[in-house]
C-alpha cells in the first residue's frame, strides 16, 4: 500500500475535471487532480523514491516497490519549455515524500491562457487499486489517495 | 519475431498523449510487446507500461524498435508503428 500525498495546495477535483482527455479519460492511469492555489508555490514529491523523470512541467517519482506516480503541473505546459518553472531537485535524486521538486506559480500559468490544474496519476495501476481519494481542500503533504 | 522500426514524429516525443495512446493499444494485445531505442544501450521496455515508456524517454526524431510475436502480432505492430509515427 502506497499513500500518495498532495504535491500542491488547492482543491482535489478528480481527473474528470481535467481539460485534457488524456487525463480525464484515465488513459494515463487512475488518480485525481488538484486545482492549485493561485500564487507562487513549491510542488513536492507525492511519495518517497527516486525521481525517474524530471521535466520542468512534470515529474515521475518511483518508489522502492516500483510504483510510479506522475505529477503534471498544469495542462499543455510542455509548450512553456520550462519558462516559469524552477527545478529544486535533479533527475535521479532520491527524495522523501513531501520534499520540494519544482517551484512554480499557477497564477502565471493561468495568466498565460493555460489551465494550472495538476493531475496526480498512479502509473500502470488498475482504477480499482486507487482508493480513499480526497475531495475538496488539500494542503501540501495531505493524503491524496491510497494505492493498493 | 516481428518488428517495426519507426521514427517518433510527435513534437512531445513518446510522452503525454502519444505515450498514452500507444500503451492503450498495446494493452489490448494478448502477446508481450517491447519497445527499445534503435540506437543506444538502454534495455527494451514493456510496451504495455506507461511507466516503462516514460522511462525510455523517446524524443521527437528518435527511432524506436517495436517487437512482438504471435498470432495477430503483425497487425498490432502496424498499428503501434502508426501511432509512434504520427506527428
Amino acid at each position: 500500500m502506497t499513500t500518495v500525498l498532495a504535491p500542491v495546495e488547492g482543491a482535489a477535483v478528480g481527473l474528470a475535471a481535467v481539460p485534457d482527455p488524456v487525463f480525464s479519460a484515465g488513459m494515463v492511469g487512475p488518480g485525481t487532480a488538484i486545482d492549485p492555489l493561485r500564487g507562487p508555490g513549491k510542488a513536492v514529491a507525492p511519495i518517497a523514491g527516486k525521481i525517474m523523470k524530471l521535466h520542468p512541467h512534470a515529474y515521475v517519482i518511483v518508489g522502492d516497490d516500483g510504483k510510479g506516480v506522475l505529477v503534471h503541473l498544469g495542462i499543455d505546459t510542455v509548450q512553456l519549455k520550462g519558462k516559469g518553472f524552477q527545478l529544486l531537485a535533479a533527475e535521479g535524486d532520491r527524495v522523501s515524500a513531501g520534499q520540494p521538486v519544482v517551484a512554480w506559480d499557477p497564477a502565471a500559468i493561468e495568466a498565460g491562457g493555460r489551465s494550472p490544474v495538476c493531475p496526480v496519476v498512479a502509473l500502470d495501476a488498475l482504477s480499482e487499486a486507487v482508493t480513499g481519494v480526497a475531495e475538496g481542500a488539500v494542503h501540501v503533504g495531505d493524503e491524496l489517495f491510497q494505492w493498493e | 519475431m516481428g518488428e517495426r522500426k519507426v521514427t517518433v514524429a510527435a513534437e512531445v516525443g513518446l510522452h503525454a498523449r502519444p505515450a498514452a495512446t500507444f500503451v492503450q493499444r498495446a494493452m489490448k494485445a494478448p502477446m508481450d510487446i517491447t519497445v527499445a531505442k534503435a540506437y543506444g544501450s538502454k534495455p527494451p521496455v514493456n510496451a504495455k507500461s506507461i511507466l516503462g515508456i516514460l522511462a525510455l524517454d523517446v524524443r521527437q526524431g528518435e527511432t524506436v524498435v517495436i517487437r512482438a510475436e504471435g498470432e495477430g502480432a503483425e497487425e498490432v505492430l502496424d498499428e503501434l508503428a502508426e501511432i509512434a509515427g504520427t506527428p
